[in-house]
C-alpha cells in the first residue's frame, strides 16, 4: 500500500468539501473492495475520506410502505433488521449471503452500490426493486444509476445518502456463487410490485454489469410461474465469458436462477 | 506407558497447545536485529529476452540498500541452482531418452540472466529498509524486454517450432523415454476382445500452503557463516544447494526451519529467494528477510500435476485385463526440476491390478510456466485416475459390472510379492481385502434409496469406486541421534521436518515403544543443520518410516550398552538383565536400575570401564533404497444438479493400508486432508494459463480451493497389513488420502450422469464443465 492521509468526516457536507480539496482523494465506506485493491497497489489514492462515522448515513427506516436504508448501513445490519424483514425479507437474505461475516460487518450498502462490481449482489436488488439512490444532490433511479462495469451516474464528489424503495409484494434473490470467490457467477433478483409488475435484476452474468432481463419481466408479469420463463430466450451476446463460466453456461444460469428466485418468492423449495 | 502411548496409540498431539494459542514460530514471526527487507521484481512476460535492466532510479530512493540482478550474481562467481530431475533413490523406471541422447539440464539462476521464461520469474532483487520502500523502488527498476513467442500447454509445446524455451535443445522435449514392453503390449492388443481409450489432461494444481514461502538470512563475518531461516521439506537439501551456489563450505552454511505452515511438496526445493537472501545478507552485512505474498505464491511456487495422458486398456471376453498402453506427457514448466511425478505415476499406472503387459512413452516438455515438482502423492493421483476411469469405461462400454471387473483383476494376496509390468515389485498387502471393506462401507444396498431421495430434490446421485497403490521411498539416508539425559529427558535429533504432520507426537511414540519412557520425557529436535547435520527431510512418505527404523536402531544400541552397565552395577550376569518400561531389571534378583539413573552413572562414575563411560547416546544411520507400497480403496457418492452442473460430495469413505499406524488419529487427520485436497483437484482447482502463458488464476478470487462447507464428514478405515520392506511394517500414511480421490469423485460424477452417456468431462469438474458435458449430450 502506498502511504495515504486519512480523514474522518462527521457530515456529508464536510466529506464532500474535503474530497474537493484533494487531487487524488477517494471516499471510503466499509473498505472491503478499496482496501484490498490499495494493498495490491492497484488503487492509489493520496487521501481517504471516511464516510462511516456520519450519523445521518446510518440506519433503516420503514414508513408509509417506503423503505429507507442509510448508505453506511452494513450488510450485517440489513441482514439482521427485523423491521426490514417484515416487509422485504428477500433483501435481508441477500445481505446475509454477501461475502463472509467479516465482510458483512464492515461492508455497507452504499459502498457496494457505488462500487457497482459486476458480480456484487446489491445492484441486482436495486434494479429489481426499482430502488432510488438518494445522494447529497439528487435522487437517481436504479435504471439510470448503474452504467456498466464499476461505473455509475455518481459525480466524483457526490455521496450516496440512502437507498429508497417500495417493498415488493413478493421477491427473492437466487445466487449461483463462483467456486473460487463466492461472488455471484450469476445472481437473479425477481420482485413483483403491488401493481403486479415484475422486475428482474441480473448480476454476475452480463458483459456490461448488472442488467434487467425485460423478457423475463414481461413473461412473469403476465404469468407468475417458473414455466412462464421456459420459452423466453436470453441473449448470449450480452453474457460474460471467463475462466469459470462461458457465455452459453451463463445464459443457462440466468434462466435457472430466475426460476429458482420465482420458486423461492412463491414459497416453493426450488 | 507403552500400551497407551507407544506405536499404535492415538496420542493427542503435543504441538497443538502451542499452535492453537498462537505460540507457533513461523517464517514471518522471525525478526532479526537490524534486518533489511527484500522484494522481487518479477517478469510480466511469459517469454522475453532481457535487453537491459536499469537500476539507478530504484537505487537512488531513500532507504534502498541494493538492487541486485543476475549480472551481479554471475560477476560474483556464483552458480545456478543444481537441477536434479531424476529420482534420488531407486527403484524407479529409468529417465533415459529412447534415442540415447543425454538429458538436457539448463542452468537455472536465481534471477533470470538473459531471458525470462515464465510470468513471475525473478529479474531483480530489491533490498531496503522496509517492504513498502522496496515495493516502490521495485516499480522504478526499468527492465527492457523483447517479447518472445510463448507456450503454456504441454501438448502445444510438444509441437511448437517457434516457441522454444532452450536454444540448445532444438525442441521443448527434455525427456522422451520408454517403459514396459511394447512388443508384449502390441501382441496383447491384437488378441484383445475389447479396447477402451482415455485422453485426458490432469490440470495443474498448486499446494497453496496457508503459510507462503519465506526466507531470512543473516551473515556472521567473523565465522564467515551464513544462516538461512526457511521453512520447507528439509534443511539439509537447501544447505547443500546453497553451498554449491554460493561457493561455501559445509561449515559456512546453516539452514534453520522452525514451524512450517503447510508444504504438500510445494516448499521442497531450493527457491531463488533462499540464495538471494543469503547473498544479499553477505554483501550488505545485514540480515535480509523476504516474505512471499499470495499473488507471488501463485506466480512462482512450483506447481504440481499437469499431465496429459493418452491411454488404452485391452481386455479379453471375460473382462480380464490383458495390457495397458499409454503416452504420459508431463509439463515441466520452464526448468526441468523434476521427472518424479511423471516416472512415479507411470510406473504404478497398472495399480493393484494384475495386468500382464504394459508399456508407456514417458515424455516431459518445457513450457513458459513455473516449474512443476512433486505435489502430495506426486504423479500417482494422475495415474490412478487413468486406470480407474479406464475400468469404469470398460464396464460401461463392454457390459461388465464395475465391481466385478475390479474383483476379477485385483492381484490376489497369494501373488505377492508381485512384479508389475513396469518392473515395480509390490511388497505385500491385501488388495481384494481393502476393496471389499470399501464396498461394504459403500452400503450398496442403501444406495437406491439414497438415489431416490436425491431425485426427490431434483438431484442426480452417483457412486464411484477407486483403488490405488502408491510408493513411499524418498531420500534413502536418515540419521537419528538418541541421547538419554540423567535429568529425565530423552532427546532425539533427526533430519526430517514436520510441516504439520505431527512428528513431535508420533516420533515420541517411537521412543516410548522402544525405550519405555513417558512421551513427556521425550524431546524431538529437527530443523537446524547445526543440530541435525544429515538427513533427508520430509517427502515421499519417508519421515515416519525412517524415524522408526533409526530411533529403533539407536534405542537398541542404548539398551545393549545399558544392559552391560546395568549388569555391572547390579552385579548380575548380563543374560539375567532385561529391559522393560524404562528399567533394566532382574526379576529373579529383585533388583533394577532406571534408564535415567543409569545415564547419570555412565556420565559421572569414573570407575566403570571406558567403553561404557560417558553420555548415554547412540547414533543410528539407515540407508534404505527399497520402496514400500501403501494401497487402499475409496468410495464416494455425489449429487449433481443437472440444471447448473454443480457437484456436491455427499459421502466419502476411505480404506487405507499404512502397514502399521503409529498414531491412527494423525493418520486419519492426514487422510482427511488428503481427501479434501483430492476433492479440490477433482471439482475446482486449476492453475489457468492463457495460451501465451499469462496466469489467469493468480489469487483466491480465481483459484478455487475447497472449503469445509464443501465437504461431507469422511469415514476412514485404517488397514494394517505389515509392509515386508520395512523392519517394523510401516508403509507411510501421508499421501493415501489424496491418491485415489480424483478418480473416485470423477467416477461418481459420471455414474450420476449415466443416463447422458458421457465418457469424459474436462477436469476439474466445475459446474461449467459438467453442465457443458450434459448439454452437449442432451442436444444431440
Amino acid at each position: 500500500m502506498y502511504s495515504i492521509t486519512y480523514h474522518r468526516a462527521s457530515s456529508v457536507e464536510e466529506a464532500a468539501s474535503l474530497l474537493t480539496s484533494f487531487e487524488e482523494g477517494k471516499f471510503i465506506a466499509g473498505g472491503q473492495t478499496l482496501i484490498p485493491t490499495m494493498k495490491l497497489r492497484i488503487a492509489a489514492p493520496s487521501h481517504l475520506v471516511d464516510l462511516r462515522h456520519i450519523e445521518t448515513l446510518k440506519g433503516i427506516t420503514v414508513e408509509k410502505s417506503m423503505v429507507t436504508i442509510g448508505a453506511m448501513t452494513t450488510h450485517a445490519e440489513v441482514a439482521g433488521s427485523v423491521e426490514l424483514h417484515s416487509v422485504c425479507p428477500s433483501l435481508c437474505a441477500l445481505a446475509g449471503g454477501i461475502g463472509d461475516p467479516a465482510v458483512r460487518y464492515m461492508g455497507t450498502i452504499g459502498g457496494s452500490v457505488a462500487n457497482n462490481d459486476p458480480a456484487a449482489d446489491y445492484p441486482a436488488a436495486m434494479m429489481a426493486l426499482g430502488a432510488s439512490i438518494v445522494t447529497n444532490r439528487r435522487t437517481i433511479v436504479a435504471d439510470d444509476f448503474f452504467k456498466g462495469l464499476f461505473e455509475t451516474a455518481l459525480d466524483d464528489t457526490e455521496i450516496i445518502a440512502a437507498i429508497r424503495f417500495k417493498p415488493p409484494v413478493r421477491g427473492a434473490y437466487a445466487k449461483f456463487p463462483s467456486p473460487a470467490s463466492r461472488f455471484a457467477m450469476t445472481g437473479v433478483f425477481v420482485a413483483q410490485a403491488d401493481d403486479g409488475i415484475v422486475r428482474v435484476g441480473v448480476t454476475g452474468a452480463g458483459l456490461s454489469g448488472v442488467f434487467r432481463q425485460t423478457g423475463f419481466e414481461q413473461a412473469l408479469t403476465n404469468d407468475w410461474s417458473q414455466a412462464a420463463l421456459d420459452n423466453v430466450s436470453v441473449d448470449e451476446s450480452m453474457m460474460l465469458s471467463d475462466i469459470h463460466a462461458n457465455a452459453t453456461y451463463r445464459v443457462n444460469l440466468v434462466k435457472v436462477m430466475a426460476k429458482r428466485a420465482v420458486a423461492a418468492a412463491s414459497g416453493m423449495r426450488k | 506407558m507403552r500400551k497407551n502411548s507407544g506405536l499404535g496409540a492415538s496420542l493427542r498431539r503435543y504441538e497443538d497447545d502451542r499452535l492453537i494459542v498462537g505460540a507457533g514460530s513461523f517464517g514471518d514471526d522471525l525478526n532479526l536485529p537490524g534486518q533489511a527487507y527484500a522484494v522481487m521484481v518479477r517478469s510480466p512476460y511469459a517469454h522475453a529476452r532481457i535487453i537491459s535492466i536499469k537500476i539507478e532510479a530504484a537505487l537512488a530512493q531513500s532507504g534502498i540498500l541494493a538492487v541486485l540482478t543476475a549480472a551481479d550474481y554471475v560477476a560474483d562467481g556464483l552458480k545456478p541452482v543444481p537441477l536434479r530431475p531424476i529420482t534420488v533413490s531407486p527403484p524407479d523406471i529409468p529417465a533415459v531418452n529412447a534415442d540415447g541422447s543425454p538429458i538436457f539440464i539448463p542452468p537455472c539462476y536465481p534471477l533470470a540472466l538473459d531471458r525470462a521464461r515464465y510470468v513471475g520469474e525473478g529479474v531483480a532483487w530489491v533490498v531496503g529498509e522496509s517492504i513498502e520502500l522496496c515495493k516502490s523502488a521495485a516499480e522504478l527498476v526499468e527492465v527492457e524486454y523483447e517479447e518472445l513467442k510463448a507456450v503454456s500447454d504441454s501438448r502445444a509445446a510438444l509441437d511448437s517450432t517457434t516457441a522454444l524455451l532452450w536454444d540448445d535443445l532444438k525442441s521443448n522435449v527434455v525427456l522422451d523415454g520408454r517403459a514396459g514392453s511394447a512388443a508384449a503390449v502390441d501382441e496383447a492388443f491384437q488378441r484383445a476382445r475389447h479396447v477402451v481409450r482415455l485422453d485426458a489432461l490432469i490440470p495443474r494444481q498448486t499446494g497453496a500452503p496457508m503459510e507462503p514461502r519465506t526466507a531470512a538470512a543473516s551473515y556472521d563475518p567473523v565465522a564467515g557463516k551464513v544462516t538461512l531461516y526457511a521453512g520447507g521439506g528439509s534443511v539439509t537439501r537447501p544447505r547443500g544447494d546453497l553451498m554449491h551456489m554460493l561457493n561455501l563450505s559445509n561449515e559456512q552454511v546453516r539452514v534453520v526451519a522452525r514451524d512450517v505452515g503447510g508444504n504438500f511438496g510445494t516448499k521442497n526445493y531450493t527457491f531463488p529467494e533462499f540464495a538471494l537472501s543469503a547473498w544479499a545478507a553477505m554483501k550488505l552485512g545485514r540480515p535480509v528477510k523476504w516474505n512471499c505474498e499470495r499473488i507471488e505464491s501463485f506466480l512462482s511456487d512450483f506447481h504440481g500435476r499437469d499431465l496429459a495422458v493418452e491411454a488404452e486398456l485391452a481386455l479379453d471376453e471375460t473382462g480380464k485385463f490383458l495390457a495397458l498402453r499409454s503416452t504420459n506427457l508431463s509439463n515441466l514448466g520452464a526448468y526441468p526440476f523434476s521427472f518424479i511425478p511423471l516416472l512415479k505415476g507411470t510406473e504404478l499406472m497398472s495399480s493393484l491390478y494384475d495386468i500382464p503387459a504394459a508399456s508407456a512413452r514417458t515424455m516431459a516438455v518445457c513450457t513458459n510456466t513455473p516449474p512443476t515438482a512433486p505435489l502430495r502423492s506426486a504423479g500417482r493421483p494422475e495415474a490412478m485416475f487413468v486406470m480407474e476411469r479406464l475400468i469404469d469405461l470398460a464396464a460401461k462400454k463392454c457390459g461388465f459390472d464395475r465391481l466385478e471387473l475390479r474383483r476379477r483383476n485385483l492381484i490376489p494376496r497369494a501373488n505377492l510379492p508381485y512384479n508389475n509390468p513396469y518392473g515395480m515389485e509390490y511388497d505385500s498387502g491385501d488388495y481384494p481385502g481393502v476393496f471389499e471393506i470399501a464396498v461394504e462401507l459403500a452400503d450398496m444396498a442403501g444406495f437406491p434409496e439414497r438415489k431416490a431421495e436425491s431425485e426427490s430434490r431434483g438431484l442426480k446421485r452417483g457412486i464411484g469406486f477407486g483403488n490405488y497403490i502408491e510408493s513411499a521411498s524418498g531420500a534413502p539416508h536418515e540419521r537419528a541421534i538418541v541421547t538419554v539425559h540423567p535429568e529425565g529427558k530423552i532427546s532425539v535429533i533427526i533430519g526430517t521436518l514436520s510441516a504439520g504432520q505431527g512428528h513431535d507426537t508420533s516420533f515420541r511414540q517411537v521412543v516410548v515403544e522402544f525405550l519405555g519412557v513417558s512421551p513427556d520425557a521425550v524431546e524431538i529436535r529437527t530443523g537446524d543443520t547445526d543440530v541435525a547435520t544429515v538427513g533427508g527431510g520430509s517427502h515421499s512418505g519417508r519421515s515416519m518410516r525412517h524415524a522408526t527404523t533409526t530411533i529403533a536402531k539407536a534405542s537398541s544400541e542404548i539398551i545393549t550398552r545399558g544392559t552391560r552397565l546395568a549388569a555391572l552395577l547390579l552385579q548380575l550376569p548380563e543374560h539375567q538383565i532385561s529391559f522393560h518400561d524404562g528399567k533394566f531389571s532382574s526379576p529373579a534378583a529383585n533388583r533394577s536400575i532406571d534408564l535415567f539413573e543409569l545415564a547419570r552413572v555412565a556420565l559421572e562414575q569414573r570407575e566403570i570401564p571406558e567403553d561404557l563411560r560417558g553420555v548415554l547416546q547412540a547414533t543410528a544411520d539407515v540407508h534404505s533404497t527399497v520402496s514400500s507400497f501403501p494401497f487402499g480403496s475409496h468410495v464416494s457418492e455425489v449429487e449433481v444438479d443437472i440444471e447448473t452442473g454443480a457437484v456436491t460430495v455427499a459421502r466419502y469413505a476411505a480404506v487405507d493400508d499404512v502397514g502399521r499406524a503409529v498414531n491412527p488419529m494423525t493418520v486419519d487427520g492426514q487422510t482427511h486432508g488428503g481427501i479434501a485436497m483430492g476433492i479440490g483437484e477433482a471439482l475446482m482447482e486449476k492453475c489457468v494459463y492463457s495460451e501465451t502463458g499469462e496466469l489467469l488464476s493468480a489469487s483466491f478470487m480465481d483459484y478455487a480451493m475447497p472449503r469445509a462447507s464443501d465437504l461431507p464428514s469422511f469415514t476412514t478405515h485404517i488397514s494394517e497389513v505389515p509392509s515386508t520392506t520395512h523392519p517394523h511394517g510401516l508403509r507411510g500414511g501421508s499421501e493415501g488420502g489424496v491418491t485415489p480421490t480424483l478418480a473416485v469423485v470423477c467416477n461418481a460424477v459420471l455414474d450420476a450422469l449415466a443416463e447422458f452417456d458421457i465418457d469424459h468431462i474436462e477436469l476439474p469438474l466445475t459446474p461449467d464443465h459438467v453442465w457443458q458435458a450434459i448439454a452437449s449430450r442432451s442436444s444431440r
